[in-house]
This record gives structure tokens, C-alpha cells and sequence, in this order.
């Protein structure tokens, strides 16, 4: 039976920006996502997918309204939210002068992964990634996809339930972008909750099971693909993401 | 905070800057070889310039006009000594003279010989006078042509030891019998032992040594430690994990301190290799002799100052955007330390005096002392608080730079920034003030004795006056509300009454507590009453010592200070913060913990009634009270009071406070 792993209720975010004045980044989004689900956040750049994944990554602080994970709160618990997940982003970069293996290691430890269970557990991961070869060569030697590759290792070297994956394919050629794809999928087999942004239409009714399309920082919809579908009578995401954006429907 | 996690990010650091061969042969490999190098190049030239110009022979000139032959006779004996310069008076004296001159004929165009180097040096005789005078020898030479200069120099000196001769001749022919050496010998003893002179060379140095060597061993790490993270996008990653905010930056310190730690011995242990092998010379009268005892109570002094300053590096570093940003700013950072560290260079300056509340300065001073075996251990203690306080203070400011968003998401911009004026105002205030602090301080420090108390107390005012004026106007604040100009709760006036008296009494015994740490020496008490002009007329002793602070300094710390302050603080941190920083105003050291009682208790008078106006009239009573305490002896306050008089002031304070509350709006 699936639970609930992550609650988002009302969060917003306001903020500064010295060309365009107060922006409101994000106004109260809710949604929730359970253990075994890919939830995907579809919005155009600048929608607010980000800003929302970073309060949930406790990156940012709310300006009003709630998240959890795992039952702990954002900003009362940041340390036990952050211990609970993994952070996957485009921007999220690994040192260079490490090697795979002392990547993995080092944020095993500070994510506070049990000691005694370090070891094993980082040559589970270079095991299943593949990264055994290239183990010991230093990140800024290897190549894009074995780059990609480490960095999900790091993501989930700690063992957390709860995956944050933000536009993860953005810069990736497409064999790349389909092993992530892959990859993700395996890790929801595996029960974890995944939280997965992005912009490519094709990637989000591929990849996941429920999709909340955010459009200048509010949710306009979420459901499955198959709600959204029935709601709209459009058969492609695309449509159905013009039919929620727009307001108005593509011409046929 | 969990040590795997701290010791697992230090690691990291470590690990990768010894994978960085560049940074690891700029910042460590040369210095250790370019330092010892420019000393033994510049020792080296020195020596080859020296030779040569010893070596080679220098041409001069004598103009042909009737010189007198006292004139003549003098320049052969000056040529006979040539070079001696008074030194090897010893000198074997079939040696001949040390360096070679030799007489050409005088040019018909003089600055073009000395310039193309056909002559080095002119002499020209002007005769002397009628009634005895010596005649005048001129020289003429090019300052900025080494053998003209050098030959000037070494005629000139065997002139003059000449001239000494041929006196001392002449005293002795005129029946002057003495010996000229023996008249008004002058002996030197020195009683301060080997170690305390060493000590006090070396406590001179030594802050500014480790400030340096801190801060150029720690900004290779620092840089790299958030503005380096943040431009690789690395830091990111961290902040996503479950480390706290505070293990991040304690980790990041504790590398900056271990790469200074390193680079700071391998340099010291390079420099004494270099003078074991004789390429460096020692400095003369140093004696590395530390007790291990001392040795460890300096290196625990200086252990919040090293704190202090991997934390300014860090924060400098977390403030920044970009690592170039960070490379920027390090710089005015890097001065600044060391104008503080270079402050117990200054003489005169004891711990005992206000720089016991300069971070660093005052652990240099501190550690000056104790090298010359003075051990005042109160204000030791106080010294490495205050230090240690800096330090935690700049820690905390560096830990939140890893949650302001506009420093860890690139572009946005704070609400405060942008609508700039008085929202603003609230975080530029601090600055403001220590500015204005570290303005006094100085202004204070030269002023010195023998200033009339009336212009002194004006200019202190007039600074405090303008300054508030200056922010009003800068940020826009809004005047009523900024300085309080509200009518007071009528009955605010009668607690002013009751309240200014039990205060006088309340500090004098914090006087007295404070006294049992640093006892006050009776000069500064003269001193004070001479400052406070003891010889004015009543009324305008009254006008500048009481009417004038009672305005102008509740206008600036009353007024501007705590309106900046008070969006910031909750209620006890502002009243305490606000009120103390008023004591430090008054930057002499014994007037400090009075003042700050009577600062905050100021405070609390404002936010109670609502209105600058008691305040005002409570300080300018209290001054009043306190000048005129001092100087009418015969009302019988000479007596200290006794315990049960302070409990009765405490009761009267509260009771004035109870009045000065304003009526609840129900």
C-alpha cells in the first residue's frame, strides 16, 4: 500500500527581483506524493517548478504554507527533510578533483548514512551504475553520461525515500536522457517517492504517473495521465498542457 | 553538531586542494623558495654595489680660485682619510686611504662633466673672513648618479672628521688642556633583561606576523570555500544534504585554519632554515626564547583572533557571488587586519585602556605585555572574550550567508535593497555606528590631555549630531517617529525626577563591581575631574556637560540607533545591545560598564513612554547630579553607600519605570 511521503499545502514564494519588481514565484500549490510514484511538475521555464522543489529541499524558505516530508516540516526540520531525500538537478555539480568513489563516500557520511554500512553501500552503488572502471578517476576526467551517472549514485548513496528530480535531462543528449529515464523508473520500482520537473511534454507522459501542471507559479491541474486526458478530451500532453495554460484550446 | 560530518567536509576540502598542483605551487611552493631568494638577491646586490664602489677610483675637481691655503692644506688631509668614515680608527696607516680619488682639472662646463661622469665631485673654496672665519668648502655633485653621489659622500665625511681634528688642535693650542673625548663622557646602563627586550620586539611583530601569515595561508582555502562552491555550482549540492548550516562553516573554518596553520610553519620553519644557513641574517637582539608556558597561553590568546579571522575570510567569501568577487573583496579585508594587528606597534598603548575592546588589537597588546612579563589577568580575560565574541558573531554571519537566497540563487535581490530608504536603514545602522566608534576611538586616543573639556565635549557632540542628521537624510527616516518626538504620559516626568538620582547611585555601584576587576588608579580620577572642568562656572558646566549630551547624544543613540535597531532585535537583545553600545561610546575603559547601565536604562525609559523627551531630561539630570556630586563635597555624598542603598535605587528605578508606562489603548 502506498503512503504518503511528501504534503505541499498553500506554499508560496514572493520575492524580489531587481528588474521586475515583487514576483510571485510560486502561490499556493498543494499536492501530495506517495511512496512508488513518479510526480511530475510540468511547466514552462520560469513557471515556478524550481522554486517549489527548492522550499521542498529546504534551499528556500517558504513564504507562506506548509511542506512535509516524511512528516517532517520544512523549515522546523530541515536537517531530518534533507536527510530524507536526494537532490538531482541540473545545477547540482560534483567536485572535480574527486573521484567517483570519494564522492559517493563523502555524501554517504554527510548524510549522516550509518558508518558501519559506508563501505558496502558505495560499492553497491559504483556496482549498479557501472562506475566500477572509472571508480577511482577523478569526476573532472570522465565523460557527460559517467558524470550523469555519479551524480545520481550521490543522489541516492544515502538511501533516502524520497527523490527530487529538477529538470534532470536539461543539457543531456538523448541516449543519456533515456538512461536517466530508465534509471528513475528502476528507483520507483524500488518504492521510492519521486518528484520529477521538467519542460518536455514527451518526457512527462513517458516517465510519470501523475502530472501537476504549474503555469506562473499556481497548479492548474493534476492527475494522471488518463484524468488529464479525460478532463480535457485531448489525447496529447501538449494540448492538454495548451488547454490548461492558455485557457483555450489549440486549433485542431 | 556531528563530528563525521564536519571531519568528512574537512577532509574534503583538504583533499582536494592537494589535488590543485597550480594553487599548491602559487601559494605554497613559491613563496617558500621567492622569500629566501629576495633576500639572498637583494643581499647579494647590496654587497657587489658596495665593492664596486669601493673599488673604483673617483675624480675630482678643485676650482682654481684664490683659495686660501688653510683651504688646500685641509683637503689633503681630508684626501689622506678618505673612506675611513670615522670607523676604523684602528686602521693600519700604511694602508693608505680606503678608496682612490683622483684630481682632474676643473671643467669649463660643470654640469656636463658631472654627467657624462668626467668628474664626480667639484670642490670650490670660499675664502675665509676678515676677522678669522674658516673659509667654506662647496661641493658640487649629481644626487642621482651612484659614483657622484658616493663620492660626495666619502669627501664631505673626511671633511668633517677633519674639521673635528683640526678644532680639537687648535682648543689644545689654545691652552684648552682636556682631552676633548673626556669632556661629558656618557655611559648607558639598561636594566630590562635580554628576555623583556626581545619580548617587546617580538610582541610588537608577532600579531602582525600571524595576522599576515592567517590570512595569506587562508585565503587560498577561503576563497574556494563557498564563492568557489557556489560558482561550480557544488554548494548547491551540499546544501541539499543533510548537513547543517553550521557544520558547513564549521568545516570550512577549520580548513582555512588548517592550511594557515600549515603554511604558516612551513614558512617559519623556511625562514629559520634560511638563517641557520646564514642566506637570511637574523634580526639582531631577538631571542627565540618563549617559557612553554607562555608559549601555550599565547597560542590560547590567539586562538580566537586566528577564529576571527578564517571567519572574516569565510564570510567575505559567502558574501560573494563569484570567486573574482571574493578575490575583490579580500583585500580591504586584508588591510584592515592589518592596521588593527599593527596597533601594538603604537607605544604607549596599555591593555588596560579602551583597546581592550578592539578585537585582535587588543590580544596584540595583550600578548605584547605578557612577552615583557606583565600579566594582567583580568583584562587578559576580557581581551580573548571580547576577541572570541567577534569571532562567534562573524561565525553566525557567516552561517546565514548559506541561507540568504539572493546569495545561494544568483539573481534576486532583497526587499530592503530594493525599496532602499528607511527599509533600508535597519541593516546599514550597525555599520554606521562602529564607524562612528572606530572615529571617536581614534579622535580620542590623539586628542590627549590639555584640551579644553568644553571644545572636547562640542566636537564629540557635533560628530554624533551630524552623523544623525547624515542617516536621517541618507535613508529618508521619518523625524517624529525616527527620534520619538511624541508627547510623554504626564506622570513620565515624576518617574524623570525619582529616577535620574537612584540611577547615579545604581552606577556608582556598578563603579565599584566593576572595580574589583580593574582597579581605578587615582591619576585617572584626577584626570577625569580636570576633564570635566573643574574650575568652569556652575551654568556652563551644567550647558556642556549636561544640557548638551542630554540632546545631541539621545538624539543619535536614542533616537537614530534605536529606531534602526528595533525591527531587528526583540525586546531584552535591544534594550541590552542598544544601551550597551552607548557605554562603549564613552571609550575610556572605566566609564564604560557606568555608562552602559545608564544607556540602558535610557533605552527602557524611551520604549516605555513612547517619547525621546524623558530620556532627554533623565540623562541631563543625571550628568547634572553626578557633576555636581563631585564637586559639593559638603552635602555628605562621600560616603560609599551601603548595600541597602542600591536595593532602594533598584526599588526607585522600578517604581519610575511603573510611572513611565504609557496608559493601554483598550
Amino acid at each position: 500500500m502506498s503512503t504518503i511521503q511528501v504534503e505541499v499545502q498553500g506554499l508560496s514564494k514572493n520575492f524580489f527581483d531587481q528588474a521586475r519588481g515583487e514576483v510571485n514565484a510560486v502561490t499556493e500549490v498543494d499536492f501530495e506524493c506517495r511512496s512508488g510514484e513518479i510526480f511530475g511538475l510540468l511547466g514552462a521555464n520560469g513557471a515556478g517548478k524550481t522554486t517549489t522543489l527548492r522550499m521542498i529541499s529546504t534551499v528556500l524558505q517558504p513564504s507562506d504554507g506548509t511542506a512535509r516530508v516524511l512528516g517532517h516540516d520544512v523549515v522546523r526540520e530541515p536537517v531530518e527533510v534533507r536527510r530524507n531525500l536526494g537532490f538531482y538537478s541540473a545545477s547540482t555539480a560534483l567536485y572535480p578533483r574527486l573521484t567517483a568513489r570519494e564522492t559517493l563516500t563523502l555524501f554517504a557520511r554527510v548524510n549522516k548514512y550509518p558508518a558501519e554500512r559506508t563501505k558496502d553501500r558505495v560499492e553497491e552503488m559504483i556496482e549498479r551504475f557501472g562506475l566500477g572502471e572509472y571508480a577511482g578517476a577523478r569526476i573532472e576526467k570522465l565523460s557527460t553520461g559517467m558524470k550523469q551517472k555519479v551524480s545520481i549514485a550521490r543522489t541516492v548513496v544515502h538511501d533516502p525515500p524520497v527523490l527530487i528530480f529538477d529538470e534532470p535531462t536539461v543539457g543531456l543528449d538523448v541516449l543519456n536522457a533515456l538512461d536517466l529515464q530508465k534509471g528513475i523508473r528502476e528507483l520507483r520500482d524500488e518504492g521510492k517517492t519521486i518528484l520529477f520537473s521538467t519542460h518536455i511534454m514527451s518526457e512527462a507522459e513517458r516517465l510519470c504517473d501523475r502530472i501537476a501542471i504549474i503555469d506562473k507559479g499556481r497548479i492548474r491541474a493534476c492527475d494522471g495521465l488518463e484524468g488529464l486526458r479525460a478532463a480535457t478530451s485531448h489525447h496529447y500532453l501538449e494540448d492538454i498542457f495548451v488547454h490548461y495554460v492558455t485557457g483555450n484550446d489549440t486549433p485542431a | 553538531m556531528n563530528p563525521r560530518t564536519v571531519s568528512a567536509l574537512v577532509a574534503n576540502d583538504l583533499r582536494q586542494l592537494a589535488r590543485n598542483p597550480r594553487l599548491l605551487v602559487f601559494a605554497v611552493a613559491l613563496p617558500l623558495v621567492m622569500w629566501p631568494l629576495m633576500w639572498y638577491l637583494t643581499s647579494l646586490t647590496t654587497e657587489r654595489r658596495q665593492e664596486r664602489l669601493e673599488s673604483r677610483t673617483y675624480l675630482y675637481a678643485v676650482a682654481e680660485n684664490p683659495a686660501s691655503a688653510d683651504g688646500a692644506t685641509w683637503l689633503d688631509r681630508a684626501l689622506a682619510r678618505v673612506g675611513d668614515d670615522g670607523r676604523n680608527g684602528d686602521a693600519d696607516p700604511e694602508a693608505g686611504p680606503a678608496v682612490l680619488f683622483e684630481r682632474v682639472a676643473p671643467p669649463d662646463d660643470l654640469p656636463a662633466a658631472l654627467d657624462d661622469g668626467r668628474l664626480h665631485v667639484h670642490l670650490a673654496w670660499e675664502p675665509g673672513t676678515e676677522d678669522g672665519g674658516a673659509p667654506r668648502a662647496v661641493l658640487t655633485y649629481r644626487a642621482d648618479l651612484d659614483a657622484s653621489g658616493t663620492a660626495e659622500g666619502y669627501l664631505r665625511r673626511a671633511l668633517r672628521s677633519t674639521r673635528v681634528e683640526v678644532r680639537e688642535q687648535r682648543l689644545a693650542a689654545a691652552g684648552f688642556e682636556a682631552d676633548p673625548a673626556d669632556l661629558l663622557p656618557v655611559e648607558r646602563i639598561e636594566t630590562a633583561s635580554e628576555e623583556q627586550t626581545s619580548g617587546l620586539l617580538l610582541g610588537r611583530i608577532l600579531t602582525a606576523i600571524i595576522v599576515l601569515m592567517m590570512l595569506t595561508g587562508g585565503s587560498i582555502v577561503a576563497t574556494d570555500a563557498l564563492a568557489g562552491e557556489k560558482e561550480r555550482g557544488t554548494l548547491e549540492t551540499l546544501l541539499t544534504t543533510a548537513a547543517r548550516r553550521i557544520e558547513i562553516v564549521t568545516a570550512k573554518n577549520l580548513s582555512i585554519l588548517s592550511v594557515a596553520l600549515i603554511t604558516s610553519i612551513l614558512n617559519i620553519a623556511n625562514i629559520v632554515l634560511w638563517m641557520q644557513l646564514d642566506i637570511i641574517p637574523a634580526p639582531e637582539g631577538l631571542k627565540l626564547v618563549i617559557p612553554v608556558g607562555t608559549g601555550l597561553l599565547l597560542l590560547f590568546l590567539y586562538a580566537p583572533a586566528a577564529v576571527l579571522l578564517s571567519s572574516a575570510l569565510l564570510l567575505v567569501s559567502g558574501r560573494s557571488k563569484t570567486y573574482k568577487e571574493a578575490q575583490l573583496l579580500f583585500a580591504p579585508v586584508m588591510l584592515g587586519a592589518l592596521a588593527i594587528a599593527a596597533i601594538p606597534v603604537l607605544p604607549g598603548i596599555a591593555l588596560r585602556s579602551a583597546i581592550v575592546v578592539v578585537p585582535i588589537a587588543n590580544l596584540g597588546v595583550a600578548a605584547r605585555e605578557i612577552l615583557t612579563g606583565t600579566y594582567d589577568w583580568p583584562l587578559l580575560a576580557a581581551a580573548w572574550a571580547v576577541t572570541a565574541g567577534a569571532a562567534a558573531l562573524l561565525a553566525r554571519a557567516s552561517v546565514r550567508t548559506l541561507s540568504a537566497e539572493k546569495l545561494i540563487t544568483a539573481s534576486d535581490t532583497d526587499a530592503a535593497d530594493l525599496a532602499g530608504g528607511p527599509a533600508l536603514f535597519p541593516r546599514r545602522v550597525p555599520g554606521w555606528f562602529a564607524v562612528l566608534w572606530a572615529l571617536l576611538l581614534v579622535w580620542q586616543l590623539n586628542s590627549g590631555g590639555g584640551i579644553d573639556g568644553r571644545l572636547l565635549i562640542t566636537i564629540n557632540l557635533s560628530i554624533l549630531g551630524a552623523a544623525a542628521w547624515l542617516m536621517i537624510a541618507r535613508y529618508r527616516l521619518p523625524l517624529r517617529e525616527t527620534l520619538s518626538l511624541k508627547p510623554p504620559p504626564a506622570a513620565a516626568w515624576l518617574g524623570v525626577l525619582i529616577a535620574a538620582p537612584a540611577g547615579l547611585v545604581l552606577a556608582n555601584g556598578v563603579v565599584r563591581l566593576a572595580s574589583l576587576a580593574m582597579p581605578i588608579p587615582e591619576e585617572w580620577l584626577e584626570a577625569m575631574a580636570d576633564a570635566f572642568g573643574a574650575d568652569l562656572p556652575l551654568w556652563q558646566m551644567l550647558f556642556f556637560f549636561a544640557v548638551l549630551p542630554g540632546i545631541f547624544e539621545e538624539i543619535a543613540f536614542r533616537g537614530v540607533l534605536l529606531h534602526g535597531l528595533r525591527t531587528r532585535l526583540s525586546r531584552v537583545p535591544l534594550v541590552l545591545i542598544a544601551g550597551i553600545a552607548f557605554g562603549f561610546f564613552h571609550v575610556d575603559l572605566f566609564r564604560i560598564p557606568p555608562t552602559s547601565l545608564l544607556g540602558v536604562f535610557l533605552v527602557i525609559a524611551v520604549l516605555r513612554t513612547g517619547s525621546i523627551y524623558p530620556a532627554m531630561a533623565w540623562h541631563a539630570l543625571h550628568n547634572a547630579l553626578a557633576l555636581s556630586g563631585a564637586r559639593i563635597e559638603q552635602i555628605g555624598l562621600t560616603e560609599e553607600p551601603a548595600w541597602w542603598h542600591y536595593a532602594l535605587a533598584l526599588g526607585v528605578i522600578l517604581l519610575a519605570f511603573r510611572l513611565m508606562s504609557r496608559p493601554k489603548v483598550s
